[in-house]
């Protein structure tokens, strides 16, 4: 394992480098995983940064740049940006709603050297995803932006966040995934941070939805092997254990948002009294190693009961620390999420509970709105559960 | 076979027999001739049939399913007294149902949609054996033109359904993947409603067939309808089994299905076999990691950590060479037997195939 800095020399090299390049989404889905704080464009990093930010990431050992926002697309040097990841070796993957700007430069990403294509689809109905991702007419630009990419060679994964409102579409997806020629299908349950946390019971499916959606998943997975690839993430508040947040606290990835602002993962700034470093202050080798957000909840030494103990404090790393806070009011508590977790009877009760309820409207993402958690009662407040 | 209970012999048809000898008769005749003991039957229930072969049974039986009611109402027709006909109305009912969707005929086209079938198709009866059309007609005709007596005692093989019904449901059940229980619901009912039917003839015919010529018409009307059924089997088993001679204009096999769920069949993909040629898709690179000093595939939202081994057959994966190619060029390189190379690189290969992460 290669030594970053002499005082770390078992901490390993990031993988993955979520690079946030605008807030800006002509969609307004509800469960994005911006932050209710949104950047706007005034804030943004400008070209030349990027392209330092990608070269020390190169050099780091990341592998894989995600190209994301917001839209990609809407920033004006999206083309500049995909070509340094090229030209540094770095696999480029843009996710991007295929709305907006996103067809008219899809050939000069093409040509700028990108290499995969994430496209998001709200739903399968028409207007069942435009009512969901808040735009009128997106779905014709996306089966167009779609059909562009797979003429081009390029490959294609399609992405549905599948929660009460398009999870019985589970089969239209898989079927729209194929027709549209994808190699990837990602089934998404949402995950509860940031919008979607806010829209919460609006969103929860109930358990016997998720387990029918995960049934037909794995009948599909078989009947199209070697066909299509599905990725299957199942909602975390039914689970049994957590997921390893981003592959575990400050292992695999780091989120540079458009400000410049590095996080260990995308939800990272709901902690609060977590100190963030900026891409202008250091280097990413530096923020890597050294900045007091990754070195918070790195490793296992931060641990409580039952994690602290438990034989897969490497597997799951703790799960989820930003939903450790919201749910059990202390970042640094095991992942109520994890059936070891005293709250996690109560997680699932909550689940069942709202998924039972008739489903309050959206509350759309916006940039400048003043949506704050308070829209809905936090559960921070009534912790413990 | 020891049948307890003989056909009377010619020299003996004279003799009255009690109600009971009567039954017992009859119920011989079901021992030695329903169609369970039929060839084809066997085959059915033991699983040894293969999907054409169910198919072309549901298909043809569908034409018998079909004109019972017909039958029905040529026996109603000819019943004078209201309390019966009060009584075998029901098997009408039973068949047509109450409403569009419901009732027998209903439920066997469920079941032959159920084996892939396209509804149009079964009921246009285009399809069927003439040896099937000829057998169930034959039986139309025999209510008309026979006695009531004789035509209610052509319905007593009723009496042996049940037993069929149930190896049925188990045995299909059990060996064809193909056949759910709601494909078979065509005889659960039958199972209740059979029985039922079957009390009401066999009590009418044991009081009406009075003397010995009548008993004897009731037994003969009886082995008519057993051969009905039994015919029907030797045709399905000569057109489909065995020699396996399909008469012209009858269903062949592949023809009016619904067509399975288009599964597209994306280009490039699919097992590769040694003449095939493999290719890296666009976005998928095979790249030095020097900072961890190995060799990864980076793929979509995935990287594969690549041994040397995987690393000598990728760096050959150049879009000309075909796999055997591969594998002679790796045998000359680590002097090793390209057959066993070959072996090994293709079930790498068909993985990394099977991830969507090569092509050819």
């Amino acid at each position: 394992m290669n030594a970053i800095t002499p005082n770390a020399p078992t901490l390993p090299a990031p993988v993955g480098l979520l690079a946030e390049l605008t807030h800006r989404c002509p969609l307004r889905c509800p469960y994005c995983s911006n932050p209710l704080e949104l950047d706007r464009r005034s804030g943004e990093l400008d070209t030349a940064t990027w392209q330092r930010v990608l070269t020390e990431a190169a050099g780091l050992g990341v592998l894989h740049v995600h190209l994301s926002g917001g839209e990609p697309t809407a920033r004006n040097d999206i083309v500049e940006i995909t070509a340094t990841c090229a030209k540094l070796g770095l696999y480029s993957n843009l996710i991007t709603s295929g709305v907006g700007g996103a067809l008219q430069k899809l050939d000069a990403l093409y040509d700028a050297g990108l290499d995969h294509v994430q496209l998001s689809v709200q739903g399968v109905d028409a207007a069942n995803a435009e009512k969901i991702g808040g735009l009128k007419n997106a779905q014709p630009q996306k089966f167009a932006f779609a059909e562009r990419v797979t003429q081009l060679g390029l490959p294609l994964t399609l992405n549905s966040v599948i929660h009460r409102g398009n999870i019985h579409e589970v089969e239209g997806f898989i079927e729209l995934a194929v027709k549209l020629g994808a190699k990837r299908l990602e089934v998404a349950h949402t995950q509860y941070y940031g919008w979607a946390y806010v829209n919460r019971a609006a969103l929860m499916p109930n358990k016997a939805e998720v387990d029918r959606s995960i049934r037909i998943v794995e009948a599909a997975r078989e009947r199209l092997k070697g066909q299509l690839v599905i990725d299957l993430v199942v909602p975390d508040y039914y689970a049994k254990y957590p997921k390893a947040c981003a592959g575990g606290w400050g292992r695999k990835l780091m989120n540079v948002t458009p400000q410049g602002k590095v996080l260990p993962c995308h939800a990272a700034e709901t902690i609060p009294n977590l100190e963030f470093w900026y891409v202008s202050d250091h280097s990413l080798g530096d923020i890597w190693a050294n900045s007091p957000a990754f070195t918070a909840y790195r490793g296992t030494d931060w641990m409580k009961e039952p994690c602290r103990s438990c034989d897969r404090r490497e597997k799951d790393w703790g799960g989820c620390r930003c939903q450790a806070l919201a749910l059990a009011g202390d970042a640094a508590a095991t992942d109520p999420a994890c059936s070891l977790s005293p709250l996690h009877a109560k997680v699932r009760d909550l689940a069942t509970e709202e998924a039972a309820e008739t489903p309050p409207d959206y509350v759309y993402r916006t940039i400048g709105s003043n949506v704050q958690p308070n829209v809905r009662t936090p559960l921070n407040e009534e912790a413990p559960l | 076979m020891t049948a307890p209970f003989p056909t009377p012999k010619t020299d003996e048809a004279q003799r009255l027999l009690s109600p009971e000898e009567l039954e017992a008769a009859l119920r011989d005749i079901g021992a030695r001739r329903y169609h369970n003991l039929h060839p084809f039957h066997r085959l059915l229930h033991d699983g040894k049939l293969n999907k054409d072969q169910v198919r072309a049974w549901a298909l043809n039986r569908y034409y018998y399913q079909a004109m019972i009611p017909v039958k029905d109402a040529a026996v109603l027709a000819r019943m004078t007294d209201a309390s019966l006909r009060r009584v075998w109305r029901q098997r009408i009912v039973d068949h047509d149902g109450d409403a569009p969707g419901d009732g027998g005929i209903e439920r066997w086209l469920k079941l032959a949609e159920g084996v892939g079938f396209a509804r149009d198709y079964v009921e246009s009866t285009h399809g069927i054996l003439s040896a099937t059309r000829f057998s169930v007609d034959a039986y139309v005709h025999f209510v008309k033109e026979r006695s009531l007596l004789e035509a209610i005692a052509s319905s007593l093989t009723e009496m042996f359904s049940p037993t069929i019904i149930s190896e049925r449901v188990a045995g299909m059940l059990k060996n064809y993947d193909f056949i759910t229980k709601d494909t078979l619901a065509y005889f659960d009912k039958r199972l209740t409603q059979a029985p039922r039917d079957a009390d009401f003839a066999i009590a009418y015919v044991k009081e009406h067939a009075t003397t010995p010529a009548l008993q004897r018409q009731a037994m003969d009307a009886l082995t008519f309808k057993c051969n009905v059924l039994w015919t029907q089997l030797d045709a399905l088993y000569f057109a489909y089994v065995a020699p396996g001679l399909i008469p012209p204009d009858a269903w062949t096999p592949g023809t009016g299905l619904v067509p399975e769920p288009a599964v597209l069949q994306a280009a490039g993909t699919g097992t590769l076999t040694a003449q095939d040629v493999p290719r890296l898709p666009r976005g998928v690179r095979l790249r030095h990691d020097a900072v961890r000093n190995q060799h990864v595939l980076l793929a979509p939202e995935r990287t594969f950590d690549l041994d040397a081994n995987a690393v000598a057959v990728l760096e050959r994966v150049d879009g000309q060479r075909s796999v055997r190619d591969i594998a002679i060029l790796l045998g000359e390189t680590f002097t090793a037997d390209p057959a066993v190379i070959e072996a090994d690189i293709l079930v790498m290969l068909n993985d990394l195939a099977t991830k969507r992460v090569l092509e050819r």
